[in-house]
């Protein structure tokens, strides 16, 4: 893939809080990011992948009754997206947790509270770790 | 503390949207704890339904800016792990009483989200702190440099 402009990513934001998934998308827009779609859950989440292209995947850990993990495992077992971009979006931060993710395949975590600039730090660090994005 | 994105907006409707969302969750808690009080032993496993209602409110007050929220949800939420994996019916009881305590707090100051930490409500955190130590503490954490760490050691 080609390197891309922010204002062509299509990132996903997958949270069963709507004011969290609100709070992210407005931040992502803030940061420059122009489509920005959500998810209220897992299943949602894989029909939009299912009919978009995806540049990016943030989701929170906790959710019922698929949590972010299942939506981590799905997207790196799926031969399509496996090689997505995903950051973890949580408040989780109990070691175990933190760990299963990593293990799990996720790219980035980041923690609750967290400001526009750190969550713009940490998206386009991933962006450009994956080559979706230049330096 | 991380500034409040809600509290800078105009949007009055947003911040009711917010209270009214964790104002269900706060609910969903309180019924489960009614339902564990009616079974002490019985509906133990509904102790993990209540620390992921304390732990939702808790990740989204915290970074909605409303940290009073958040610290009492928090301990709500380890008090809870402590009440799933208690053996005595004495350790079980002690949980669902602290719990009533941090779960009507925690609505409390949702619904008046506006209104500074009080005084009772330092006690409380307090005393159910006191009594998460006393139960050996909360599980252990990591911070955002850990994460790094982590993610970097991973190669």
């Amino acid at each position: 893939m080609g390197r891309m402009l922010l204002t062509d990513l299509n990132v996903l934001v997958v949270d069963d809080v709507n004011s969290m998934r609100v709070n992210i998308r407005d931040l992502l827009k803030a940061a420059g990011f122009s489509t920005v779609r959500v998810a209220g859950g897992v299943d949602e989440a894989k029909k939009l992948l299912e009919v978009e292209t995806i540049h990016l995947v943030l989701s929170d850990l906790h959710m019922e009754p698929l949590n972010g993990l299942d939506f981590l495992g799905y997207v790196r077992g799926h031969p399509l997206y496996k090689g997505v971009p995903f950051l973890m979006v949580t408040a989780e931060n109990t070691k175990e947790h933190v760990l299963g993710a990593i293990v799990a395949g996720v790219d980035d975590y980041i923690m609750k509270p967290f400001t526009a600039v750190q969550l713009q730090n940490k998206v386009y660090g991933v962006l450009q770790r994956k080559k979706v994005i230049g330096t | 503390m991380t500034a409040n994105p809600l509290r800078g907006a105009t949007d009055a409707a947003r911040i009711q949207e917010f209270v009214s969302e964790l104002e269900g969750f706060a609910t969903k808690a309180e019924e489960t704890l009614k339902a564990i009080e009616s079974d002490l032993e019985g509906n133990r496993h509904l102790f993990s339904v209540f620390s992921e209602s304390m732990f939702t409110i808790r990740g989204t007050a915290v970074q909605l800016g409303f940290p009073n929220i958040a610290d009492i949800a928090s301990l709500g939420e380890e008090l809870a792990i402590k009440g799933r994996s208690a053996t005595q019916r004495a350790h079980i009881r002690r949980c669902v009483a602290a719990l009533w305590d941090a779960q009507t707090t925690v609505k409390y100051l949702i619904i008046h989200h506006d209104e500074e930490t009080g005084e009772e409500q330092q006690i409380l955190m307090n005393r159910l702190q006191s009594m998460l130590n006393a139960f050996g503490g909360a599980r252990p954490k990591v911070d955002q440099d850990e994460i790094e760490a982590l993610l970097k050691g991973r190669g």
